[in-house]
């Protein structure tokens, strides 16, 4: 087993988190964002409102979803996303959100390492 | 929103009249009246076909049921409410197209992938949960 392809945590909270790099589209705009990984997070993406605007995207709908703190409702957009190094190329919903965040949808079938110590998030490769 | 939601609730896709809102809904004639000319102001309600020579009907704007949904909040729940989804539909995520469900499934981003696969009219259709959905999406932060 090896590593492959790391992405450095980020340091503008602490202790620092892990993200990963990834490039969300929608019909005519592009942008490439670094969410931070949440493993409690059960769906692809989360984008958070900055993104949302930047992305110029429009609501396709609203869902409730679970939270610490209870449930909450958040609107649904349509976005493609694209991460080489994951070899994903989607068009997915994505909820919005406050911070961006990669759920566990776009993790599965992979074998990560989370270096504290170094402050980075890899992919481990066979 | 009381009496629109009441008049989405009671006839949903079919056209009325200001006798029917009397008779249905139990309204007073000048209370029907000024309901029905607020919420075609809004919108809210659109004309329907004419039965009778200056018998003018009503009927529920379709696109206005996607913008409460994308409204959210207590507007939305009691419009699926009224709809009549929660017996059909509780648990699911459904796609709407006006009032017409077009499909549902229990996992949000099976639906998405079937609905959004095509480009072609996405823009009226709207993504929604109905009551608690079964498989939520859960956020730990």
């Amino acid at each position: 087993m090896g590593i492959g392809k790391c992405w450095k945590f980020n340091d503008c909270e602490q202790p620092p988190y892990p993200t990963i790099e990834v490039t969300v589209s929608s019909a005519d705009h592009k942008a490439t964002i670094s969410p931070k990984v949440d493993t409690g997070f059960n769906g692809s993406l989360a984008i958070d409102r900055e993104s949302v605007k930047t992305l110029s995207l429009a609501p396709v709908g609203t869902t409730l979803v679970k939270t610490a703190t209870g449930h909450n409702e958040v609107s649904l957009y349509v976005v493609s996303i694209s991460q080489p190094d994951l070899a994903i190329i989607q068009k997915t919903l994505a909820i919005g959100t406050k911070r961006s965040l990669v759920g566990r949808k776009l993790l599965e079938k992979r074998t990560w390492l989370l270096d504290c110590k170094k402050g980075r998030f890899c992919i481990i490769t066979d | 929103m009381r009496p629109f939601l009441e008049a989405v609730r009671t006839f949903k896709l079919k056209p009325f009249r200001t006798a029917d809102l009397v008779e249905n809904l139990g309204y007073a004639t000048g209370y029907a009246r000024n309901f029905l000319s607020q919420a075609t102001r809004q919108r809210l309600l659109v004309a329907g076909p004419k039965e009778r020579k200056r018998e003018k009907t009503f009927m529920v704007n379709p696109s206005v049921i996607r913008k409460i949904i994308l409204k959210g909040g207590r507007e939305k729940e009691e419009l699926i409410e009224a709809l009549g989804l929660h017996s059909k539909y509780l648990g699911e995520y459904i796609a709407l197209k006006g009032f017409e469900v077009v499909d549902h499934d229990l996992n949000l981003y099976t639906l998405g992938e079937r609905i959004f696969s095509d480009v072609e009219g996405q823009d009226e259709i709207v993504i929604t949960n109905v009551g608690i959905p079964k498989k939520i999406i859960t956020i730990e932060i």
